[in-house]
């Protein structure tokens, strides 16, 4: 594979990113294809940039003119957008770099991943025009999502506008679309995410590299197949570890023993063994799927940069102090006993009989009022050995409430209120609170449940609260923040 | 031997189309680069074995030694505790005539100590000369309680691999034994890498087992692959 082309200022990226004019080349009137499809998509999240479209029948699409070629377009442009048959990409390409675009993102996918002679000497071709000047994200890939400047990833419409610290960086297109819509609903926000398919230009190392020094960017996280570079790959993730958390999960993981090799050593050293140690080397965070990632990213984003080695478990739900405790240890968290007297404290705000007042802290009753709770997580809080709090909810219970009382589960739930007050003992005491939201109720019979939680989880993210669906993936996202914050040096 | 010395067996090694060094050639090339290996002598004409014993000294090892063999021990190469000349006579005897005719009999200090440890380096298609710490002797393959750091590696990187490993607990001071010498450890690793960025020709290093004598580690078994 060429190399990548070796200098981009920051300014070039500034116009791939942000950009103010731009092309979408291969859009076509009939249907929805990945040119039309973009195009409508940057106007539905309201990208507020020039578009101008390029086909070489031209025409117009929802009243927009269609240009013949890109000379015709009468403005320099910042970036485009190719979807074009693979054959017409090298020279629209050029054509882009001449009408002075910093970076394109090309769809188009009969590339190398064919595997076929034509497709790997067309990428090579592509290569050959990124390296005279203009950047390549692609092909086969979905492209950029920036909230701030308004782009988005094919097909991307609904995405959120809130811009934030995540960046994600991908292989696969599916992921990165996955990912920016997972994000989206449990209130991850973004400062870009890119999926870059064969990655022929631009990939993984040049990404990481920009993201370190992105102003916009405060953590990374990363799909990888292959990877371009083992060395540059692992320098630039060192320096960038040594300034903010990279979440990496690298997929086809292969155990030792396909190569022939003589020693025990090299027998042992598959890509599973090496990638995980190299990525404890230079302290960036593995997680095993995407689900782990939103859960790390979310922790990362959401809690304060440091370390939660004590924390409080408080409210209700099966087992909940045998499981909490063995959980807890898994990741390599302590959840500390209550000293008698601050136990005792508690124990006279707790509904009797079934609750416990050490630690964790069992409610029993799921109808404590917030006010309640709220008294026994301030006084949990002055615990000097406590870093942190969860509160596990248990609001799937006021559905018998709003049955028994004939009201709709929205006005018998105080999720409100909670969020309110929850929002408010953090703040005054310093020491994060993480909800854990679950909802054993959520099949067709319990649709108003299900309802009730999607307004109740939005209630606490709005207030900045990180909400988790299970205990365990709260504590496993905790443990990664320790791991991180503890070896960063 | 020096390093110069040591390079040059490595490329005659090659030459010569073999694919690894024997013990005694591997054991040389580590302790060029400071790696602690057993006190041995190779001797290959049984008129040199009674000087070769009264170098090392009761009780030793004898084995099997030639380029090719790996797995000494399924072979019946290789007797411990040997404790006198008349047993180390019969013992050279036996392992010449399993070696039919290749190579010598390694006479070697017998290092005495419960904690076997491995060590070792590999080549990863993306990252390199990639350095092994872990449990060794015949706990390597059975519980693979290993980690791997990225060649070149720093102090830190070596202290940080042995903690990774499951079994770290096995370098404390535990039944009677003393807490491993953690520094002389760390320099292994560290030169194992080493040898990794500054010898293209080595493919692949086992240092196994790595015996703690006492506190002090020391390589009993070494294998060197070459491309």
């Amino acid at each position: 594979m060429a190399p990548a082309t070796p200098h981009t200022s920051p300014i070039d990226f500034e116009r791939i990113f942000h950009p103010k004019r731009i092309a979408i080349v291969g859009v076509s009137q009939e249907g929805l294809g990945f040119g039309a499809g973009i195009f409508v998509s940057l106007r539905l999240i309201g990208f507020e940039g020039e578009i101008f479209l390029v086909n070489p029948k031209g025409g117009d699409l929802n009243g927009e003119p269609i240009h013949r070629s890109v000379e015709e377009i009468p403005r320099a442009i910042d970036f485009a957008i190719i979807a074009v048959a693979a054959r017409a990409v090298p020279e629209v390409l050029e054509a882009c770099r001449l009408k002075g675009a910093a970076g394109a993102e090309i769809f188009s996918s009969g590339f190398k991943e064919l595997g076929t002679a034509e497709g790997i000497a067309l990428e090579e071709e592509i290569v050959r025009v990124a390296a005279r000047g203009i950047r390549v994200i692609g092909p086969n890939c979905f492209g950029i999502y920036c909230p701030r400047s308004g782009l988005t990833v094919l097909p991307g419409p609904d995405l959120s506008r809130e811009t934030g610290p995540v960046a994600f960086s991908s292989q696969s297109g599916g992921m990165a679309v996955d990912f920016a819509n997972a994000g989206k609903s449990v209130g991850l926000k973004f400062s870009k995410v890119v999926s870059f398919g064969n990655g022929c230009d631009l990939r993984e190392t040049e990404l990481l590299d920009y993201f370190r020094d992105d102003p916009e960017t405060g953590l990374v996280a990363m799909y990888i197949e292959g990877i371009r570079d083992g060395d540059a790959f692992f320098e630039s993730l060192r320096r960038t570890t040594a300034r903010k958390p990279v979440i990496v999960n690298k997929g086809g993981l292969s155990a030792a023993g396909r190569r022939a090799v003589q020693s025990h050593t090299a027998s042992m050293g598959g890509s599973r063994e090496i990638w995980q140690s190299i990525l404890r080397q230079a302290n960036a965070v593995q997680v095993g799927d995407m689900g782990e990632m939103v859960q790390a990213c979310l922790a990362f984003s959401l809690l304060p940069r440091r370390t939660y080695h004590n924390i409080t478990v408080l409210g209700g739900g099966g087992a909940l102090g045998v499981a909490a405790a063995d959980l807890a240890e898994s990741f390599g968290v302590q959840i500390p006993a209550f000293e008698p007297d601050l136990a005792g404290r508690i124990d006279e705000l707790l509904p009797k009989p079934g609750s416990s007042p050490g630690n964790p802290v069992d409610v029993a009753n799921p109808f404590v009022p917030p006010k309640t709770l709220k008294a026994i997580m301030r006084l949990a809080a002055g615990d000097p050995r406590i870093d942190l709090q969860i509160f596990t909810s248990l609001l799937h219970h006021y559905k018998n409430m709003a049955m028994l009382t004939g009201r709709p589960i929205k006005a018998v739930t105080p999720y409100l209120e909670l969020a309110d007050d929850i929002h408010e003992v953090a703040a005054e005491t310093g020491k994060p609170i993480v909800v854990i939201l679950s909802n054993p109720k959520s099949g067709p019979d319990h649709l108003d449940v299900v309802d009730m939680f999607v307004d109740a989880r939005r209630a606490f993210i709005e207030r900045g609260i990180p909400v988790f669906a299970e205990l365990r993936d709260a504590l496993r996202a905790i443990g990664h923040l320790n791991a991180y914050y503890e070896r960063k040096s | 031997m020096n390093k110069d010395q040591a390079l040059q067996l490595i490329e005659t090694a090659r030459k010569e189309g073999r694919k690894t060094l024997s013990e005694y050639e591997a054991k040389q090339v580590l302790a060029a680069w400071g790696i602690p290996v057993t006190r041995e002598v190779l001797v290959e004409d049984r008129a040199a074995l009674a000087g070769a014993l009264n170098a090392i000294g009761f009780p030793l090892v004898m084995k099997g030694c030639a380029a090719e063999i790996a797995h000494k021990t399924e072979k019946n190469l290789v007797r411990v505790d040997i404790r006198g000349e008349a047993e180390a006579v019969a013992a050279f005897d036996e392992i010449m005539a399993g070696l039919d005719g290749k190579g010598g009999v390694l006479v070697q200090e017998m290092i005495g100590g419960r904690r076997e440890l491995v060590m070792g380096l590999t080549r990863d298609p993306q990252f390199g000369a990639c350095v092994m710490f872990g449990l060794g002797g015949i706990f390597t393959e059975i519980l693979k309680d290993i980690s791997f750091r990225k060649a070149p590696l720093e102090r830190h990187d070596a202290m940080e691999m042995m903690g990774d490993i499951k079994g770290h607990k096995i370098l404390e001071a535990v039944r009677g034994m003393p807490a491993a010498d953690t520094g002389t450890l760390a320099d292994m690793l560290i030169r194992i890498g080493q040898i990794g960025v500054e010898i293209e020709a080595v493919a692949e290093i086992d240092l196994n087992p790595v015996i703690l004598d006492g506190a002090r580690p020391v390589a009993v078994d070494a294998l060197i692959v070459v491309q």
